[in-house]
């Protein structure tokens, strides 16, 4: 009890009391300065946007294509009931989910492999799957509409072995050929990081403890990634299902996905109110359903 | 037939790439023993281990436990078990999961399991602490936990290494000789891998004494200490004056700079040995005093003191040879200072030969 009662250590600061508060609002000052330039850009070029988005969504669309700010509804909004934003939700849905689900199988052994590789060899490789940030995503598009191309190597690859021709470009597997492709990376490297930092002695532990390879690797090595999972699956999960690029070069009428068909609203139907409901709504699902996976994903590590 | 060793190496070699880990170890660990390898880091000592738990296959030489040579069998086919060095505890895994592992692992019943993990938590003083993580726990408890995960399993031979590497001074005393204690208690044999000798004295049964992938000497702790058998030994275990010394006809051994002293030592005249000679097995005097005869006996002058509470050193100059000498913190002990002239004294029994 003697110790619960002794008084309190003496104030390390009574040489000079005010010296070190007045040090620490000095800092802080400086925070607020440095911190001021950035805060600025985001404000202006980020929430303002997304203000106006917000704004334009409760407006109506005028006979000519113009935005009438007057007049405030959810017009916008009942549209989204729309069979065919249904059909281009749920396509989206599909596409993103299937890209991030080849992307982990593909990604998780090459990820392994590249974080067990000695030191050296693993940055060589990190470098080679950065490689392609090198040259543009729409140039890589284009490379991907020549090689699908029913008169592409592909193409003539399987003519020669007999099975004809093949007809991939404008479909959907083509999209989530390109989407695949496009978004490997993302998967790839927080898988990696993630792998590289399991301490290697726990799967030793789990081996002496009578844990056969498979076993050990189910039990330590597959949670104790999970975080890497986690981030690698947002990662490229939230990009492919607003994702306008791809299906735009390599898909086609049948293939349309949420990104073009607000960027249609917004160009060729000119209905701006529309256009913003379904990009607020986009996001809010995303923005949920981030949350949700992370808290999941979260709680089980 | 005598009962086979509990561990058997057989010129046991380990190579990596062009490092020679471990060179030529023949070993032989009884059952019920408490043994260490005791050694620098980098001697080989952690290899070994690591070669008889399963986690490295030898290049060259054989392991044997209880007499089944070991082969190429992966660790979850042998009769030992491990304590890794950080512990090792499954972070994302409760302290029951984490104890749990090994029998669930051998597909035992949810109660049996239940109740081991109770009493194996009990073994190491961690009742009722099954619910929390890893990181919620001090190492002294994550040590204990990662003794527990590992006994649980009753494994006939337990590997530990460098388990309290990671604890400070206190804890590490007080769980070294809980560790002998819970080691007679079970019964199991323990090989122990440390670069600790304190550790290694106050624990085993035998030490082995590793350099340079080479198993230099195995003994009782009293062996290791007291009639080590090479200068990298009596140099590595405790603090120790090492003499150069020539062998006369008459049995006398003359010293570099010329002092003639006698030692027990059985070796031809003309030999050139190293004797070594403990610091505390050595005694001072004041320059006048008269010493016992028989013993050896060389005037000095103290050139350093150093005071450690429970012992002073002094680091003497005897005409070119300097000593290292330990006195016991001792009421009537005489003090010396720096500077004084002395007598420093030795029996003829205390001086060990340990290279010819």
């Amino acid at each position: 009890m003697a110790q619960v009662l002794a008084p309190p250590p003496p104030d390390e600061t009574t040489a000079s009391p005010g010296a070190e508060a007045g040090a620490e609002r000095a800092r802080s000052r400086l925070g607020v300065l440095i911190g001021l330039p950035p805060a600025l850009y985001l404000v202006l070029l980020f929430v303002v946007p997304l203000v106006i988005v917000l704004v334009y969504s409760f407006a109506t669309r005028g006979p000519t294509g113009q935005t009438i700010l007057a007049d405030w509804n959810v017009d916008a909004y009942a549209r989204l009931a729309n069979p065919l934003v249904r059909e281009i939700a749920f396509r989206s849905l599909g596409y993103a989910a299937l890209t991030t689900a080849i992307c982990l199988l593909v990604s998780y052994p090459f990820a392994y492999f590249i974080a067990t590789r000695p030191a050296a060899v693993r940055n060589l490789m990190l470098v080679g799957v950065m490689i392609p940030f090198w040259s543009n995503y729409l140039v890589r598009t284009y490379a991907w509409r020549v090689l699908l191309s029913s008169s592409g190597p592909l193409s003539q690859l399987t003519e020669l072995l007999g099975f004809g021709q093949t007809r991939l470009l404008f479909t959907s597997t083509a999209v989530v050929i390109g989407l695949v492709y496009g978004y490997l990376p993302f998967m790839v490297l927080p898988l990696y990081a993630a792998i590289e930092r399991i301490d290697h002695a726990l799967v030793e532990a789990a081996r002496d403890l009578y844990a056969s390879g498979a076993r050990a690797f189910w039990k330590v090595t597959w949670p104790l990634s999970r975080p890497g999972v986690v981030a690698g699956s947002i990662l490229v999960f939230i990009p492919t299902l607003g994702e306008y690029v791809t299906p735009a070069i390599l898909g086609g009428s049948k293939t349309t996905m949420l990104g073009s068909y607000i960027v249609n609203q917004f160009l060729s139907a000119r209905d701006w109110p529309f256009g913003s409901a379904l990009s607020l709504v986009v996001m809010a699902v995303m923005l949920i359903a981030t949350v949700v996976y992370f808290r999941t994903g979260g709680r089980t590590l | 037939m005598t009962p086979a060793a509990a561990v058997e190496l057989r010129g046991v070699s380990k190579r990596f790439d062009d490092v020679t880990a471990v060179d030529d170890v023949s070993l032989q660990i009884t059952d019920g023993e408490f043994f260490s390898l005791l050694g620098p880091s980098g001697c080989g000592k952690t290899t070994t281990l690591r070669m008889i738990a399963g986690l490295e296959f030898p290049t060259a030489g054989s392991v044997r436990i209880f007499g089944d040579d070991m082969g190429l069998r992966p660790p979850n086919k042998r009769p030992v078990n491990t304590v890794f060095q950080s512990y090792a505890l499954f972070p994302h895994m409760t302290v029951h999961d984490n104890v749990a592992f090994g029998l669930q692992m051998r597909k035992l019943g949810r109660d049996d399991v239940r109740q081991r993990v109770a009493s194996a938590l009990s073994l190491v003083q961690l009742e009722g602490e099954q619910r929390r993580r890893p990181r919620q726990l001090s190492g002294g408890q994550q040590q204990r936990v990662a003794l527990a995960r590992a006994l649980v399993n009753e494994p006939r031979v337990l590997l530990l290494d460098e388990p309290l590497g990671a604890l400070d001074l206190k804890l590490r005393q007080a769980m070294q000789l809980e560790l002998k204690d819970l080691q007679s208690r079970v019964g199991i044999t323990f090989i122990y891998v440390t670069h600790d000798q304190d550790e290694a004295l106050t624990m085993s049964d035998r030490i082995g004494v590793m350099h340079g992938g080479r198993l230099l000497q195995v003994g009782t702790p009293e062996d290791i200490y007291e009639r080590p058998r090479s200068p990298v030994i009596a140099d590595f275990i405790g603090d120790t004056n090492m003499l150069s010394a020539t062998a006369r006809h008459d049995g006398h051994m003359v010293l570099g700079p010329g002092q003639v002293v006698r030692a027990n030592v059985d070796v031809p005249p003309g030999a050139q040995v190293v004797l070594t000679l403990r610091p505390e097995r050595l005694r001072l005097f004041p320059a006048r005093d008269s010493v016992d005869p028989t013993d050896n006996a060389l005037d000095a002058k103290v050139v350093r003191r150093v005071y450690l509470g429970n012992a002073i050193t002094y680091d003497v100059d005897a005409a070119g040879v300097t000593l290292r000498v330990r006195q016991r913190n001792a009421p009537g002990q005489r003090s010396f200072a720096v500077g004084d002239d002395v007598k420093v004294a030795w029996t003829t029994d205390a001086a060990v030969l340990v290279d010819r």
